[in-house]
């Protein structure tokens, strides 16, 4: 019988509370209980990513949680959709640099079938994979990719920046989607090596969160999942480690048919689970995160060179995370107007740091981000298997935010700092071209660019 | 191949597998019912009170439609919903910025055809400070010459970005090919760049003192209320709120011309198609809308429909494809409509088979009609997932204010439910044929012209013309 504990309720904790339990197999099974609405959230995070990829099969991951939905032993073809659908439920798979996770929220008497069609494609998916439904995910995987990146302006960018941020042959180095190529390249027995490695009960962590009956619970997690055996394939991520700063500017030119110039950067940031990175958010959300932001009101307010600015924070657990500045120029404003007023200001925080209204602004807004995270029984569900899958300990969720509420303005001082500086960037800069022209007239320009 | 088997099988063997479990008795659930009232400033009031949900949302409705924009000025009301934050009588536009985010608010405002919508969620610890600002923002904005320029100069500097984003130029492509020249639905709905350079503070307030003020307007305001003194905080705030009597605007009847035919929006060199097939039909007045909602799921409202049965799990063209009806404008009188389409975007080298397909999934609709599991499934999915779908007070407030905007009854959404689980097979093909008659659909194409153009016009699904891009 599984075991388990339960945590007292901490301050600050919002009034949530989450038991856990482990199977005899390893799987890791987190609880939440919640009886305001009948509804129940059924969340699965393996813990394989694209960082677990190896050269020549980028991709590999996502294209691998699509096949995920193509059947198992006894679920037929799309019938993990119709099922879940049809009961009333909803459901999902996505792919990231260090997880995938896979969820339905189902109303709360349909909860036991969300376990069943977790645990019967855990236990037994090769038994339905075939090179038919490789072909055709394949296809959908590659218009998703055209779709998302290759079909729009600057869809591209996030690909670009990070393989600058991270060094070839480091493993965030490429981004979840994967070339065309080696998407093209990945074949069946790839993706079998790949379920035999990575899906594995004690390679995932399921949480349950909502109005449930936790003994009831367990008990069909026990039944369902309890007899899928335990494999040690894995091999662990390459080495994600990399100094605090870059050491340099990275600047790379892109000439296309946008609709106007950008300027976008990455900078190298704390990992995700430390107060330093919960201070480059507070440092992000003062500089960049809404309208009352220091690039907003330079650029958009006052200046009026940009027609959009703002930063964001890519949390990352197994390397540096990155901070993330997108500006998109106003009419015929230059990059280097925008540039060079941004440096200004990144170099007036670090000098001044935050003011005491900017640090009440910047952690009331986080705080209504978490709560906002926390309002649905899946968000719960996510945040509980994020903090088991990557740093251990899902009790870390229900305390996420007073750590937040926490961090001193000297603090974030320190983290712009240390952090937020011209020679730790990767820079992309956007110059369009007239529609129509052909992109290759662009590409003898841009050694040229990069050199300025 | 025997490899395969082999080690699949030893992975089946090892697994105890159990029947497919039945669900238990479903717990009751029903859609809010909101309490109705009214403030003495004439403000209707619909309140909600949801318990566990910390973030409150508020929608603020105003009867102030795009076809009331003065000739010319198309765009100014959104400029006008942009700046309503811009600045009041109490801060600069700084300011009321650096307040909201106090508060950990976010507040948005955005005109559509049938009026304009405010929205503001804030943790409930901060709520009645966050209503102070909105009030302010209703009830005596500044509209400050300069950060009107500004945000007409950020506008201009907006349009280009939505002409090249495909699904946002497909949508202003289909509306200029469906409705005539002289209505407002024709035209982009946030101005173009010679209506929007024409708009100034001036114009700005002549358009907010024509149509917002408190006895038009409603406030939908939803979330967890305990330790809150919700009365006292909307009368401090909303109820300060002062205006004019006088009546709401009269809308005119939605008219479109759905004759079967093609517009590609040239793109050279797109890797995809963006399509987006439609035309205009009954909306949530009219007695078939439940069936219609259901028809419409059948033929595109997951990737388990019709549409992406075919297009996406069985030919892999499209990373999924939708068929969806969008209220435009609704009315008692039954002069509304609802934008009635199929959108998704395919390969450049699929266009033409891929509508192909799609014109065969409709005529076999047309000529099998639903099946009854099919339909079974739809309506359990529709009605099962309404608590899913509304667990957050931000979810409840926007239907319940929909629900005001298109002249419903505050219970509408709950009866809905019921509709749903009484409409049969028959009523649901029929309703979703005629939603999409394969003769009278408008087919907009973002995409590579030189590739398409001449597989796109064998398909005889009407005459093909070409626009720039």
């Amino acid at each position: 019988m599984p075991m388990g504990h339960t945590a007292t309720e901490q301050a600050g904790s919002g009034g949530l509370t989450a038991t856990e339990h482990r199977l005899a197999n390893g799987l890791r099974v987190v609880l939440s209980e919640d009886h305001l609405t009948p509804v129940a959230a059924v969340c699965l995070w393996y813990d394989v990513g694209s960082r677990h990829e190896v050269k020549g099969r980028t991709g590999l991951a996502h294209l691998f949680e699509h096949l995920m939905f193509q059947g198992s032993a006894q679920v037929k073809g799309n019938g993990h959709f119709e099922l879940v659908q049809g009961a009333g439920g909803s459901l999902n798979g996505t792919t990231s640099f260090e997880r995938t996770n896979y969820f339905e929220t189902m109303p709360a008497h349909e909860l036991e079938l969300a376990l069943w069609l977790e645990a019967d494609r855990m236990g037994s998916l090769l038994t339905a994979l075939d090179d038919e439904s490789l072909e055709n995910q394949r296809d959908v995987v590659k218009n998703e990719r055209r779709q998302r990146y290759d079909n729009v302006p600057y869809g591209t960018a996030f690909e670009k920046l990070t393989a600058m941020a991270y060094p070839e042959g480091h493993p965030y180095h490429h981004t979840p989607i994967g070339s065309m190529a080696d998407l093209d390249a990945a074949s069946l027995e790839d993706a079998r090596a790949f379920f035999r490695t990575y899906y594995a009960p004690n390679n995932a962590v399921l949480s349950i969160v909502g109005d449930i009956d936790p003994e009831q619970t367990l008990a069909w997690v026990e039944k369902y999942f309890g007899s899928i055996p335990a494999h040690d394939g894995k091999q662990p991520p390459r080495d994600g480690t990399l100094p605090d700063i870059m050491g340099g500017e990275l600047r790379e030119v892109v000439e296309e048919e946008v609709p106007s110039r950008a300027l976008m950067a990455a900078y190298r940031l704390p990992h995700d689970g430390t107060r330093e990175a919960d201070a480059a958010d507070l440092a992000l959300t003062v500089l960049g995160g809404g309208e009352s932001s220091r690039l907003y009101n330079r650029l958009v307010r006052r200046d009026r060179s940009a027609v959009a600015a703002g930063f964001g924070l890519l949390r990352l657990a197994g390397a540096p995370s990155l901070g993330w500045l997108d500006v998109k120029t106003s009419g015929g404003v230059e990059v280097p107007a925008i540039e060079s007023a941004v440096d200004e200001e990144l170099a007036r925080f670090a000098a001044e740091g935050p003011t005491p209204e900017e640090m009440e602004r910047a952690q009331a807004q986080l705080e209504r981000e978490w709560l906002d995270r926390l309002a649905t029984v899946s968000g719960r569900a996510d945040e509980l298997c994020r903090f088991a899958v990557l740093f251990g300990d899902p009790q870390l969720a229900l305390t996420a935010v007073r750590r937040v509420l926490e961090i001193t303005p000297q603090e974030v001082q320190a983290v712009a700092q240390a952090r937020l500086r011209p020679d730790n960037r990767a820079v992309l800069v956007y110059e369009p071209t007239e529609p129509n022209e052909p992109t290759d007239a662009a590409a003898g320009t841009e050694e040229e660019e990069a050199a300025l | 191949m025997s490899d395969a088997v082999t080690s699949a099988g030893s992975i089946a063997s090892t697994m105890d597998f159990h029947p497919q479990p039945r669900g238990g008795a479903p717990k009751p659930w029903a859609f809010p019912a909101p309490e109705r009232s009214q403030l003495p400033n004439g403000l209707t009031l619909l309140t909600s009170h949801r318990p566990g949900q910390q973030v409150v949302a508020v929608e603020i409705n105003l009867v102030a439609p795009l076809e009331a924009e003065p000739e010319g000025l198309d765009g100014v009301a959104t400029i006008m919903a942009r700046a309503l934050s811009e600045g009041t009588d109490k801060h600069t536009a700084e300011e009321f910025a650096a307040e909201l985010e106090r508060c950990g608010a976010t507040l948005d405002a955005h005109a559509d055809h049938p009026g304009l919508r405010v929205s503001l969620e804030v943790p409930a610890s901060r709520l009645a400070r966050a209503l102070g600002l909105l009030a302010d923002a209703l009830r005596a904005p500044a509209f400050p010459v300069s950060e009107v320029e500004r945000l007409v100069r950020n506008r201009l500097d907006e349009i280009p970005h939505e002409l090249a984003n495909p699904a946002r130029r497909a949508a202003m492509a289909l509306s200029k090919e469906l409705f005539p020249g002289t209505s407002r639905m024709s035209r982009p709905r946030q101005g173009t760049e010679e209506t929007v350079e024409r708009i100034d503070a001036a114009a700005v307030r002549a358009f907010y003192d024509a149509h917002v003020r408190p006895a038009t307007a409603t406030a939908v305001v939803v979330g967890d209320f305990a330790g809150v003194d919700l009365d006292a905080a909307l009368a401090d705030t909303l109820g300060a709120w002062t205006g004019s009597t006088a009546e709401p605007v009269k809308a005119s009847p939605i008219i479109a011309d759905d004759a079967g035919r093609v517009v590609i929006v040239d793109r050279p060199g797109a890797v995809q198609t963006q399509l987006l097939i439609g035309r205009i039909g009954a909306d949530r007045h009219d007695r078939v809308w439940p069936a219609q909602v259901l028809g419409t799921y059948c033929l595109g409202g997951t990737l388990t429909s019709r549409l992406d049965r075919v297009l996406r799990e069985e030919k892999g063209y499209t990373y999924g494809v939708r068929a969806f009806g969008q209220v435009l404008r609704s009315s008692a009188d039954g002069s509304g409509a609802a934008m009635l389409a199929i959108s998704g975007s395919v390969d450049t080298a699929s266009t033409g088979p891929a509508l192909e397909d799609l014109w065969k999934v409709l005529r076999t609709l047309a000529d099998e009609g639903l099946t009854d599991a099919e339909r079974d499934v739809a309506v359990q999915n529709l009605v099962g997932v309404a608590p899913l779908k509304y667990e957050t007070a931000a979810a409840v407030a926007g239907t319940l204010a929909d629900q005001v905007e298109q002249h419903l009854p505050d219970d509408f959404q709950a009866q809905l439910y019921a509709r749903l689980a009484e409409t049969g097979t028959v009523e649901a093909t029929a309703a979703a044929v005629n939603a999409f008659p394969v003769d009278r659909l408008v087919t907009v194409l973002v995409g590579d012209a030189a590739q398409i153009a001449g597989p796109v016009r064998e398909l005889g699904i009407g005459e093909v013309t070409v626009v720039s891009g």
